[in-house]
C-alpha cells in the first residue's frame, strides 16, 4: 500500500509538473524566439547536421502516468523488450488480463475492450484490441525538443474556479 | 471456504453503458440493471435502448457488475461506452463551484 | 450548486452514453454540464487529421480549446478506435513554437534572400508575394509560377488551388505531395479500368477468406483497418494472411506466410503468379472473355531522371512512347508470362518455391475469397504502375473483383489524397473528375462551369513533383508556393536538388504551415496557417469516403487557412495583369475585376449566403469573404463529377453522416464499384461494367521484370528503403510536437541485420554515416528494432527533422507516373 500510494504521488505530481517539465527551451520565450525556424532540428542548417545522440532508454519505472483526457490509452511505463505479441502469443495479456491481474497487480484492461465492431459483448478481449501496441506505446526517456500547451479540462475548470473563488 | 476480501481501492470508477433488451423485456430488464448495486438508470431512447451508469471502487468490481447484467436472458446487446477513474487518495476533493 | 470531480466525471460518463444511444441529455447531467459556465463541453465529429483510412474522431472542445477526442462510435470505418496517433489529435495543435506571423527574409527591412526571418503583416506579406508573381509572370510568363500542395489539403482548398493556378495564373505547374504517394496507383487504375480509385470498399475486410499484403505494413501504416483485419483473421480459423516485404516488420507478427523478397522482384512475383492461374488452369475464361482484354505494354522506359543521366540514355523507351501498348490475345498472354516459372522467381526474389506456391494458390483457388492491399510498397516505385497493373491481372483473371471479399485494393496513405488530390485533380496534367489538361473537350466542360473564356485552360501538363525541384534548381520555376506539407524533408536527392532549388537567388518562395518546418527554414516567406479543426473542411479516405467537419476553435491569432491564403491572395491580381488581350476580350465583363471576382465571388462558388451558417457556428473564411465559400466551392466542383460516375451528395449531407461512398446516387452510397446492382453506372444485364473503359473491358497488361535504377554494388553494397512508423506522420511537423509520441520514438534510427552491423564493426547504438553518390546523414544503428531487415538491406524512417535522410536518396521515379521510389537506392554505412 505504500508503494501504491508513493506511486499515485509520483504520478499526480508528474501530472501537475508537466506544463513546467518541457520549458527548458521556450523560457518567456519573446514572439521572434517562439517564431524561430526548424526548431525540431534545432535550426541547424539545412546542409549540415548536429551529431545525433544516443538512443535513449526506455522508461522503466512502472509508475501511471496521468491521461490528458479519459478515453486516452495509458502509456506502457515498463519495458517491454521481446515481448511477443502474434498469432502464437499475446505476452501483454499475460499480466494484463481481468484472470491474470489477481497474481500480477497490473492494471486490467478496460471494459471497453470486450466489444466488439458491432458494439457486441465477449467474454474476452475482443481479436480487434489483439494488438496492444497499435495504441499503447512505452516512453523513452528523452526531453521533448518543443513544449505542448494543451491543457487538460480539469486544469481549465480549476483555473476558472479558482478565479471566480478570487473575485 | 475462504473468500479472498475484494479489494478496497482508493479509486473510484464510473462506467456507462447503453442497454438494448428485447423490447417486450424492458422493464424487467430495468429492474435486473436497478438491482445491481452502484448502477443509475438515465434515460430510455424511443427505441428502448437504456442508458446507465455502474460506479464501483476497481476494474474487477465494475467488470463483475457488468457480467451479471450482460448475461440477462432479454438483453439483446450490451455495449460499454465510457469508463474513468478517479485517484481519490488525495486530501482535498476538487470543489467545481457554479459562477453566478 | 457545488459539483464535485465524481459528479463532474459521472456526468461525462452519462452524456457520452446518452449520445450513443442517441438521446438527449439527461436533467442531471444536462444540469452538470452544459448549463454550468465550468463545465460547458461541446463535442462535434471530425475525421481524423491523419492517415487515408479515414478514421472519424468526436472531438470535445472547452473555453475554445480541443481538450479530448475519442474513436467515433458511429463511424462504420473505426466504430470507436483510433491509433495511437488518433488519440493524441487534442495536442497535435498546441505546440508551443505553433507559427503566428508571416515571416519574411529580409536586411534593413527589405526582401533578402540571404536575410534573417523577420516578421511582417499579412498585407506585407501578400504585397511581396503579388511583387514576386507578377514579375515572374512579366518576364517567363506562367510557366515560371509553381504551387506544391497536398493530399492533406481539404477538398475545398484543393479545388481552390486549382482554379487560382489554372484559370488564374493560366498554369499547370499545380502538384500535390500525393505525387510522392499515389501517382502509380492512379496510373494503374487508369490503365486497367479507365477511372481512378478502389472499386471495393473496407467492408471487404469482413468479408475474406484471404489477405495478401503486397509490401504495405499495414499494422502500422493503417492501424485501425489492421485491426479489421486481425479481427477478421483471429475470429474465422480458415482466414490466411500472406505478408511480403524487403523487410520484416509488425505485420508479419499475423502472418501465415510471411515472405522476404528482393527489392523490385515483386513484379516477378507478380507474373509467377499469373502463370500459375493458367498453368493450373484455373482462370475463370468466362469473366476474361466477357469483361477483358489483353495489351503488351512498352518496355524499357527509363528511370524519370534528368535527361543527361546515363540510365536516360541509355533507356529504349523512355520518350511519348513509354506508356503505349499493342492488343495481344490470351494466348500470347500466357506464353509471355510463362517465362516466370517458380524455380527462376524464386531464384530472383529469394523467396522459397513453397512460399510462393502457397501464395499463388490463394489467387487461384475459386473458393477463396482474396483481397490484395498495397501502398508505398508497390507505388514509390520505378515501375510502380505496373506493379499496380499485375496485380490488378491476377484478380482479373480469376474474376476476383468487385465483390465483397474479392478485392484488389490500393490504400491509400494521406487522409485526402483521394478526396483532394486526385478527384479534385490537384495534378500538373489533371483536371477534376479524372478529366486531363491535354483533352480539349475536358478543358471546354471545366471552362463552361467555370463560366471562363474558351482557351483559359492551359494544355499543356506542368511540371510534376520531381520535376519542379529540378526546374527551381535550373532556376526555370521562380514563384513557387508550397502548402500543407513538408517537402524539403519529403522529396528524394535534396542535396543534388530540392535544397538548392530553394535556395536559387532567381527563385521566390512561400510556404504555408503551422509549424515551422524544414521546409519553411528554407523558403523566403513562411505564411502561419490554421490546421485540422480550425477551419471547415471535407476529406476524402481510402475507400471513397467523403467526410466533413466544422470549425470547432480558433486558429491561433494570426494564423489563417490554406484556403483564406489563396482566395485571399488572388485579390491581388486584375484579370489584366494574369490574362492576355485575347482572352479577355472573349469575355469583356471581367475587364477591371480582381481574381477573387472572378473565381471566387461572382463564380457558382460565390453563390451560397451567410445565412446558412448558424450564429453559433465560427467559420472565419466565409465571414471574412461574405458568403459559404466552403459550400460554394464544394457544390461547384460537384457538378464535375455528378453524372460522370464520381457523384457528391449534397454538402450539407455529409455533415449528417459518418460520410458517404461515392458516386452517391440518390442518396445511396456505392459499395461495390463496376458490379451490376452495386454500382448503379454498371449496365443492366452486364454482370461486371469497367465503364472507364469505351468497350466495358478491363485491360489485363503484359508487362516484364525490370531492375530497379540504383541496385547495391561494391562500393554501396546496402539497399536503403525509407517509409513510416506508427507513432509519427509524415515529416513529424505535427507529432514530434506531442510529447507521448515524442516519447515513444523520438529519434529515427537505420535498422540494420546484426550480421551487417557486425561486419562493419557497429553495435546497436553506434553512431553512423549513411552515405550515397548524393549527400550523407548520420544516425544511431538499431539492431533489435521491431524492423528486422534481411543481410543487405537497411531501413531508415524519414520523420526525423535532424536526421534528413532524403539527402541520400535517389530521385529516380516511374516514368509514367512520375512518383519518386523511396524504397531503393544504393548506400554504405560507416561507422564515424
Amino acid at each position: 500500500m505504500k508503494i501504491l500510494n508513493l506511486a499515485v504521488i509520483a504520478s499526480l505530481l508528474v501530472l501537475a509538473v508537466s506544463p513546467m517539465m518541457y520549458s527548458l527551451n521556450a523560457n518567456a520565450a519573446d514572439k521572434e524566439e517562439v517564431n524561430s525556424v526548424a526548431t525540431l532540428r534545432d535550426s541547424t542548417p539545412i546542409d549540415t547536421q548536429k551529431e545525433p545522440n544516443a538512443i535513449p532508454k526506455v522508461i522503466n519505472k512502472d509508475i501511471k502516468q496521468g491521461r490528458n483526457y479519459p478515453m486516452q490509452p495509458p502509456v506502457i511505463p515498463h519495458t517491454t523488450r521481446s515481448y511477443e505479441v502474434n498469432t502464437n502469443n499475446n505476452k501483454c495479456m499475460s499480466c494484463h488480463s481481468r484472470h491474470r491481474t489477481e497474481k500480477s497487480q497490473a492494471p486490467m484492461v478496460s471494459v471497453t475492450h470486450y466489444m466488439d465492431r458491432d458494439g457486441n459483448f465477449l467474454a474476452d478481449v475482443s481479436p480487434r484490441r489483439y494488438f496492444c501496441n497499435q495504441c499503447h506505446v512505452t516512453q523513452l526517456d528523452a526531453e521533448p525538443l518543443v513544449e505542448n500547451t494543451f491543457i487538460d479540462m480539469h486544469s481549465i475548470m480549476k483555473k476558472k474556479t479558482d478565479t471566480a473563488e478570487k473575485h | 471456504m475462504t473468500k479472498k476480501t475484494e479489494e478496497i481501492t482508493s479509486e473510484y470508477h464510473v462506467a456507462s453503458f447503453v442497454a438494448y433488451p428485447i423490447a417486450e423485456q424492458l422493464d424487467e430488464v430495468k429492474e435486473a440493471i436497478l438491482n445491481v448495486e452502484g448502477t443509475e438508470i438515465h434515460a430510455t431512447s424511443e427505441e428502448g435502448k437504456i442508458v446507465f451508469t455502474i460506479e464501483g471502487n476497481s476494474y474487477r468490481d465494475i467488470g463483475s457488475k457488468m457480467d451479471v447484467i450482460r448475461v440477462h436472458k432479454g438483453m439483446i446487446n450490451l455495449s460499454p461506452v465510457y469508463h474513468q477513474i478517479l485517484d481519490e487518495s488525495i486530501e482535498n476533493e476538487q470543489i467545481y463551484k457554479e459562477i453566478k | 450548486m457545488t459539483l464535485n470531480r465524481r459528479e463532474f466525471i459521472k456526468a461525462n460518463a452519462i452524456a457520452a452514453a446518452a449520445a450513443v444511444a442517441g438521446v438527449s441529455v439527461p436533467a442531471v447531467a444536462s444540469n452538470l454540464i452544459t448549463s454550468s459556465d465550468i463545465t460547458k463541453l461541446k463535442w462535434d465529429k471530425a475525421p481524423c487529421r491523419f492517415c487515408g483510412t479515414g478514421c472519424s474522431v468526436n472531438v470535445g472542445v472547452m473555453d475554445g480549446k480541443v481538450v479530448a477526442t475519442h474513436g467515433d462510435i458511429k463511424s462504420p470505418v473505426n466504430k470507436g478506435l483510433n491509433c495511437v496517433k488518433g488519440y493524441f489529435l487534442s495536442k497535435i495543435m498546441y505546440g508551443k513554437d505553433r507559427l503566428t506571423t508571416p515571416l519574411l527574409r529580409m536586411t534593413n527591412g527589405k526582401y533578402d534572400k540571404e536575410g534573417e526571418f523577420a516578421p511582417v503583416s499579412w498585407d506585407q506579406a501578400f504585397n511581396v508575394m503579388a511583387e514576386k508573381a507578377k514579375d515572374a509572370l512579366k518576364k517567363d510568363g506562367p510557366e515560371a509560377l509553381g504551387m506544391f500542395g497536398s493530399g492533406q489539403w481539404t477538398v475545398q482548398e484543393g479545388y481552390a488551388a486549382v482554379k487560382l493556378m489554372k484559370a488564374g495564373f493560366r498554369t499547370n505547374n499545380i502538384d500535390p505531395n500525393a505525387r510522392h504517394c499515389m501517382a502509380s496507383a492512379v496510373g494503374g487504375f487508369m490503365r486497367t479500368f479507365g477511372i481512378d480509385e478502389p472499386m471495393g470498399c473496407y467492408d471487404d475486410l469482413e468479408a475474406a477468406d484471404a489477405f495478401v499484403l503486397w509490401g504495405s505494413n499495414m499494422a502500422e501504416m493503417h492501424p485501425i483497418l489492421w485491426t479489421r483485419l486481425t479481427d477478421r483473421r483471429l475470429s474465422a480459423p480458415h482466414v490466411k494472411v500472406a505478408v511480403l516485404s524487403t523487410f520484416e516488420h509488425r505485420s508479419f507478427d499475423l502472418a501465415d506466410n510471411g515472405m522476404i523478397f528482393t527489392p523490385q522482384t515483386d513484379l516477378a512475383i507478380l507474373n509467377f503468379i499469373a502463370n500459375y492461374i493458367i498453368k493450373t488452369d484455373r482462370v475463370n475464361k468466362d469473366f476474361v472473355s466477357k469483361h477483358t482484354n489483353f495489351r503488351l505494354g512498352e518496355t524499357d522506359i527509363g528511370y524519370g531522371l534528368r535527361p543527361e543521366h546515363e540510365l536516360e540514355q541509355k533507356a529504349k523507351n523512355n520518350g511519348k512512347t513509354k506508356g503505349s501498348s499493342t492488343p495481344i490475345d490470351f494466348d500470347e498472354y500466357a506464353k509471355f508470362v510463362s517465362t516466370y516459372t517458380v524455380e527462376y522467381v524464386s531464384k530472383l526474389s529469394g523467396v522459397p518455391e513453397h512460399k510462393l506456391e502457397a501464395l499463388a494458390e490463394l489467387y487461384a483457388d475459386p473458393k477463396i475469397k482474396v483481397t490484395s492491399f498495397w501502398t508505398m510498397g508497390f507505388n514509390q516505385h520505378t515501375r510502380g504502375v505496373w506493379a499496380n497493373n499485375l496485380c490488378y491481372n491476377i484478380h482479373l483473371l480469376t474474376g476476383k473483383i468487385s465483390e465483397p471479399g474479392n478485392s484488389p485494393f490500393s490504400l491509400t496513405g494521406q487522409p485526402s489524397a483521394c478526396g483532394t488530390a486526385r478527384e479534385v485533380g490537384t495534378f500538373s496534367h489533371r483536371l477534376p473528375a479524372d478529366m486531363v489538361v491535354k483533352n480539349p473537350k475536358h478543358r471546354a466542360i471545366a471552362e463552361k462551369i467555370w463560366d471562363l473564356p474558351e482557351g483559359t485552360v492551359p494544355a499543356k501538363p506542368g511540371y510534376h513533383a520531381a520535376l519542379q525541384n529540378r526546374m527551381l534548381k535550373d532556376g526555370k520555376l521562380n514563384f513557387y508556393w508550397v502548402q500543407c506539407n513538408n517537402n524539403m524533408q519529403a522529396a528524394a536527392n535534396m542535396n543534388e536538388e530540392g535544397y538548392p532549388g530553394y535556395r536559387n537567388p532567381k527563385n521566390f518562395i512561400v510556404v504555408s504551415d503551422p509549424y515551422p518546418t524544414v521546409t519553411a527554414q528554407a523558403a523566403d516567406l513562411i505564411l502561419p496557417t490554421a490546421m485540422w479543426v480550425e477551419k471547415e473542411g471535407v476529406y476524402g479516405n481510402a475507400e471513397r469516403r467523403t467526410q466533413s467537419w466544422y470549425q470547432m476553435v480558433e486558429a491561433p491569432e494570426g494564423a489563417k487557412s490554406d484556403l483564406w491564403q489563396l482566395v485571399e491572395f488572388s485579390k491581388r491580381f486584375k484579370v489584366e495583369e494574369v490574362w492576355p488581350e485575347e482572352l479577355i476580350a472573349k469575355k469583356p465583363e471581367v475587364r477591371g475585376k480582381t481574381l477573387f471576382d472572378v473565381l471566387y465571388k461572382d463564380s457558382a462558388a460565390g453563390k451560397f449566403s451567410l445565412d446558412e451558417i448558424p450564429e453559433d457556428r465560427l467559420n472565419h473564411e466565409s465571414r471574412d469573404f461574405g458568403f459559404y465559400i466552403q459550400k460554394g466551392l464544394f457544390e461547384e466542383y460537384a457538378t464535375f463529377g455528378r453524372g460522370h460516375a464520381h457523384d457528391l451528395a449534397p454538402y450539407d449531407q455529409y455533415h449528417k453522416e459518418r460520410g458517404l461512398r461515392w458516386p452517391v446516387v440518390n442518396g445511396v452510397e456505392t459499395k461495390w464499384r463496376f458490379k451490376e446492382g452495386s454500382d448503379p453506372y454498371a449496365k443492366k444485364g452486364s454482370g461486371w461494367d469497367f465503364y472507364g473503359k469505351p468497350d466495358g473491358r478491363a485491360i489485363i497488361f503484359a508487362l516484364p521484370y525490370e531492375p530497379a535504377a540504383e541496385s547495391p554494388d561494391e562500393e554501396y553494397d546496402l539497399w536503403l528503403s525509407t517509409g513510416r512508423v506508427l507513432e509519427h506522420w509524415h515529416s513529424g511537423s505535427m507529432t514530434q510536437r506531442v510529447p507521448e509520441l515524442y516519447k515513444a520514438m523520438p529519434d529515427a534510427l537505420v535498422y540494420m541485420h546484426p550480421d551487417d552491423a557486425k561486419k562493419r564493426g557497429m553495435r546497436r547504438g553506434d553512431l553512423v554515416k549513411l552515405i550515397s553518390r548524393r549527400g550523407e546523414v548520420q544516425t544511431r544503428v538499431e539492431t533489435r528494432g521491431r524492423n528486422k531487415p534481411p543481410i543487405g538491406l537497411v531501413f531508415m524512417p524519414w520523420f526525423d527533422a535532424s536526421r534528413l535522410v532524403n539527402k541520400v536518396t535517389l530521385d529516380a521515379t516511374d516514368p509514367l507516373s512520375k512518383q519518386t521510389d523511396f524504397k531503393k537506392c544504393a548506400i554504405k554505412i560507416v561507422k564515424v
